[in-house]
């Protein structure tokens, strides 16, 4: 067994002071639909050791360091000749001290469907099979393409220290296309989302909600200059708070310990997140690595620490950052392990009372990329309203401008929370005065 | 004949690829065979760590049966040559393919290697590190105020062998890519950022920045402590050329990609020969490009490259295709049928994409503007391509003011309106060309390697 040789081998190494390795297996189906019809259909594998060493080494000033090798190993690669490798590199650089995780219990976070663990095709099948047949019960909008991807993924971690720990966790995403015509004027909107089970992807509603997105396209105006309340929710707001999954948001950059190690947070503990005043609710954020089938959750990480639910953010204050073992290290903090999922308490405010006229809400963006750094951004609205006297009015274009912790020192969220995926919280935030760069 | 390098076990089973052609074409109409490798190298200095990764490798066959109508794919990891035959009786058996007779095309054959005057290859790790560390340690010290300067460079090696019936290519492209970001603080405390990035397809000869570059991205960084934000509104604008670069990747290059028009999610598909900008608007895909981050010489699908002029004076001409999109829609193909890697499915992408350079000087357009903003740098950018909205977002501008660049800036600066009001608002093209490396993703996945580009452009845009 080929994982059992790379360990074998490493423990023969005298020069290395510490390893680990990775052993990942990855199956995946994929369907690609234009309209109605399959365009594509894929099944793909992948299986890779991720190996990495440490070598400890002093310098002329007698100062210890450290220096670490990775590299990966595909099935039959030379394993020997793979670990010369990675100690060369671990011999060239040389970095403070650090030191492995130690054996820990490894929570039960449930990762995995078992529908999709079966059979991850078949899974797809009934994917698209719901997404057409929702699609089919609508009137004015069509589905005109569609891709769904179903991953199993089996990862088995082992370290010097005596981590040795396995999950299998599985995702399932979708993404569509929603278009409906009037006249000469076509629009369109775009949906992807991924979760861990299919269930989870609630498809007949996702379908619903981007339908109605669609239409009021159609009838959307010019956007307005707006300076005032503004209302997000569900998965706009989750987007807004916890970012994109695939790129993280504002709060996992300035809530790293690698980033506060490299001088680009200026958050310090005890402090608060904010720049002014908070006229809003306080603010408190887990970190949390531990919900179940979310997908950014795990039962370890990429080091081996195993998932925990850490208090980031308290009444505003920083409490501790996201730290991995070796950034914890390097900070005098306690070792969190990778940030994981956004988590929010619930508010103390009715949905409704939220809603109170006039307000913008905005339903999608183009894209929110706000900077990390600094929290600011200026982001195309593809879909908002303004709702006054008792009118919803859609519009589409401009942009919302602000900054991401100006707008959270100025928010009541609602008692009503849900999950959505990488994010656990509120479901409707009303931010007291944001600006719409309109017409 | 031209020595690739190709990894041991690639290179076996190029030698049976014929045959494994030959007997999936026996069932499937059209048959094909990709053996893809891409590994890369990737060094990080800066102030406080370093660190040198051989970034996860993919390496994997990828066998494509097509019937005209749905495209079959098997993607197994490794070029194990029993598996790739099981994985290809697996995919052909038990399928009933319609028939289809597979546009004619000429036969390709070739190998092909990306012209360096230094491989990194044949370098040591400790060589490039001490570079690495060099240019690092030169460039913390250019100013106090920086609080880490972090240098990183990167090599990607890609390997590809493609076959089908008349095709059996093989290439090596390599491309290199440098980084620098500048975190520094202000009195308040407050940490401001700045970043450059150099890349092109070539050797280790590309990998330096001159000293002129890193004080620039220095001076950026710097400038922002006192950035303002931009009153909304209407103004005439300067992009710098990777700002230029930006919409054109987004407006006419995701928006021309031919599976989009096939989804009928494109809107240029019914601009086909109109105007959609000034008739200074000229806009290229070309993954022929000497030396371009984005290069290749042949694509995922065996395709060679060549040039495609998307915009041609204003008028739109065609767009960048993939095999299922261009047999779908019987045009012609171009060379832009690219995978992140095996493990994806191809797609119609873009390669280097890029406004074409005018005759301006830049001093003479930013003479043309009273009141306006010079657009320094992009930050991101994305696709509207049934709605042609622009949704660009800028690092950082300078304001313009009776025709000089002034100290004054804004951050960061979003560019939004409609893409054909935007390009034909465009007065004066420079005559100045350059290209900025980047990945870009089909939405929020798909990655693979881009460069955009070219010249300053002057027009008018919303701003916010």
């Amino acid at each position: 067994m080929m994982l059992q040789k790379i360990i074998e081998a490493l423990k023969a190494r005298n020069e290395l002071s510490g390893w680990s390795v990775r052993h990942n297996v990855t199956r995946e189906a994929q369907v690609y639909l234009i309209g109605q019809k399959m365009e594509a259909q894929r099944l793909t594998g992948e299986e890779n050791f991720r190996i990495e060493v440490f070598r400890q080494k002093t310098d002329s000033d007698g100062n210890a360091g450290m220096g670490t090798g990775e590299i990966t190993l595909l099935p039959d690669g030379n394993v020997a000749e793979a670990i010369d490798t990675a100690s060369l590199v671990a011999g060239l650089v040389s970095n403070p001290v650090y030191t492995l995780p130690a054996p820990a219990a490894i929570p039960d976070v449930p990762l995995l469907d078992e529908i999709v663990s079966r059979d991850p095709l078949g899974a797809l099948d009934g994917v698209t099979r719901d997404m057409l047949a929702a699609a089919s019960k609508l009137d004015d909008a069509r589905l005109t393409s569609a891709e769904a991807f179903a991953e199993i993924q089996t990862v088995r971690h082992v370290n010097s220290r005596g981590v040795d720990a396995e999950q299998t966790s599985s995702s399932v995403s979708m993404e569509f296309v929603l278009q409906a015509k009037k006249g000469e004027q076509e629009v369109e909107s775009f949906r992807e989302l991924t979760r861990r089970r299919v269930s989870d992807l609630n498809i007949e509603s996702e379908i619903t909600r981007n339908a109605r997105f669609t239409r009021d396209l159609l009838e959307a105006g010019a956007p307005p200059a707006w300076q005032g309340p503004v209302v997000m929710r569900n998965n706009l707001l989750a987007t807004f708070v916890a970012g994109d999954y695939l790129s993280p948001g504002v709060l996992q950059s300035l809530g790293s310990a690698a980033l506060k190690y490299a001088k680009g947070s200026s958050w310090e503990v005890g402090q608060s997140v904010f720049r002014g005043e908070v006229s809003g609710d306080p603010f408190t954020v887990w970190a949390n690595r531990a919900i179940p089938y979310g997908i950014t959750s795990n039962r370890f990480d990429l080091e081996g620490l195993p998932a925990q639910r850490v208090e980031l953010i308290r009444d505003n204050k920083v409490v501790t950052f996201a730290a991995s073992q070796r950034y914890a290290d390097y900070l005098n903090l306690p070792p969190t392990g990778a940030f994981g999922g956004v988590e929010l308490p619930a508010g103390k405010w009715e949905t409704a009372s939220l809603l109170e006229e006039p307000y913008v809400e905005i339903a999608l963006f183009s894209w929110f990329n706000p900077d990390n750094i600094t929290g600011d951004f200026s982001s195309e609205i593809r879909l908002g309203y303004l709702v006054e006297n008792g009118v919803r009015k859609p519009f589409r274009g401009g942009q919302l401008v602000g900054n991401f912790l100006d707008a959270l020192a100025n928010v009541r969220w609602s008692k009503e929370t849900g999950f959505l995926g990488h994010y656990l919280g509120p479901t409707t935030a009303r931010f007291g005065n944001l600006k719409v760069a309109g017409e | 004949m031209t020595d690739l390098k190709l990894p041991s076990a690639m290179n076996s089973l190029r030698g049976s690829l014929a045959d494994f052609v030959a007997q999936g074409q026996k069932r499937a109409p059209y048959f094909s065979v990709l053996l893809s490798d891409r590994h890369s190298l990737e060094i990080l200095v800066n102030n406080r760590e370093e660190r040198v990764t051989e970034r996860p490798p993919h390496a994997g066959t990828v066998l494509s049966a097509f019937d005209g109508a749905t495209m079959r794919e098997r993607a197994i990891a490794g070029f194990d040559r029993d598996k790739v035959n099981a994985a290809m009786q697996e995919l052909v058996s038990g399928v009933s393919f319609a028939k289809y007779a597979p546009p004619a095309s000429p036969s390709r054959r070739g190998d092909f290697v990306t012209p360096m005057q230094s491989d990194p290859s044949a370098l040591s790790v400790q060589e490039k590190l001490d570079r690495v560390r060099e240019m690092q340690h030169f460039a913390k010290g250019l100013d106090p105020r920086i609080v880490n300067c972090q240098m990183v460079y990167r090599e990607s090696n890609e390997y590809s062998v493609f076959a089908n019936q008349n095709t059996d290519v093989a290439q090596r492209v390599l491309r290199v890519v440098l980084y620098m970001f500048v975190f520094v603080a202000g009195e308040d405390g407050q940490v401001r950022y700045n970043w450059q990035s150099k890349g092109a397809t070539g050797g280790w000869e590309q990998s330096q920045f001159s000293e002129e570059e890193m004080r620039k991205v220095i001076d950026g960084a710097v400038a922002l402590l006192s950035a303002e934000r931009i009153e909304p509104g209407e103004y005439q604008i300067i992009t710098a050329p990777g700002v230029s670069g930006v919409i054109a990747h987004e407006s006419f290059g995701h928006g021309v990609e031919t599976d989009m028009f096939l989804k009928e999610r494109a809107k240029a598909a019914h601009f086909i020969d109109k105007v959609v900008g000034s008739p200074l608007v000229n806009i290229y895909d070309d993954p022929s490009l000497p030396g371009a981050y984005g290069s290749f010489f042949f694509d995922d699908e065996g395709m060679t490259t060549g040039p495609t002029q998307i915009v041609e004076n204003g008028l739109f001409r065609r767009g960048i295709t993939d095999f299922y999109s261009a047999a779908a829609l019987g045009i012609p193909r171009s060379s832009n049928g690219r995978r992140q890697d095996y493990s994806r499915k191809a797609y119609a992408r873009m390669s280097n994409t890029f406004f074409g350079a005018g005759i301006s000087s830049l001093d003479d357009m930013l003479a043309q503007v009273d009141h306006g903003i010079y657009l320094d740098k992009w930050s991101s950018g994305m696709e509207d391509p049934k709605g042609w909205g622009i949704q660009v977002t800028c690092h950082y501008g300078h304001e313009i003011k009776g025709g000089k660049i002034t100290e004054r800036v804004f951050a960061p600066i979003g560019i939004s309106g409609y893409v054909p009001d935007v390009l034909g608002s465009v007065t004066a093209v420079s005559n100045q060309f350059k290209l900025d490396p980047g990945g870009c993703g089909k939405g929020h996945k798909e990655l693979v390697a881009v460069s955009s580009g070219g010249p300053h452009l002057l027009m008018k845009a919303r701003l916010g």
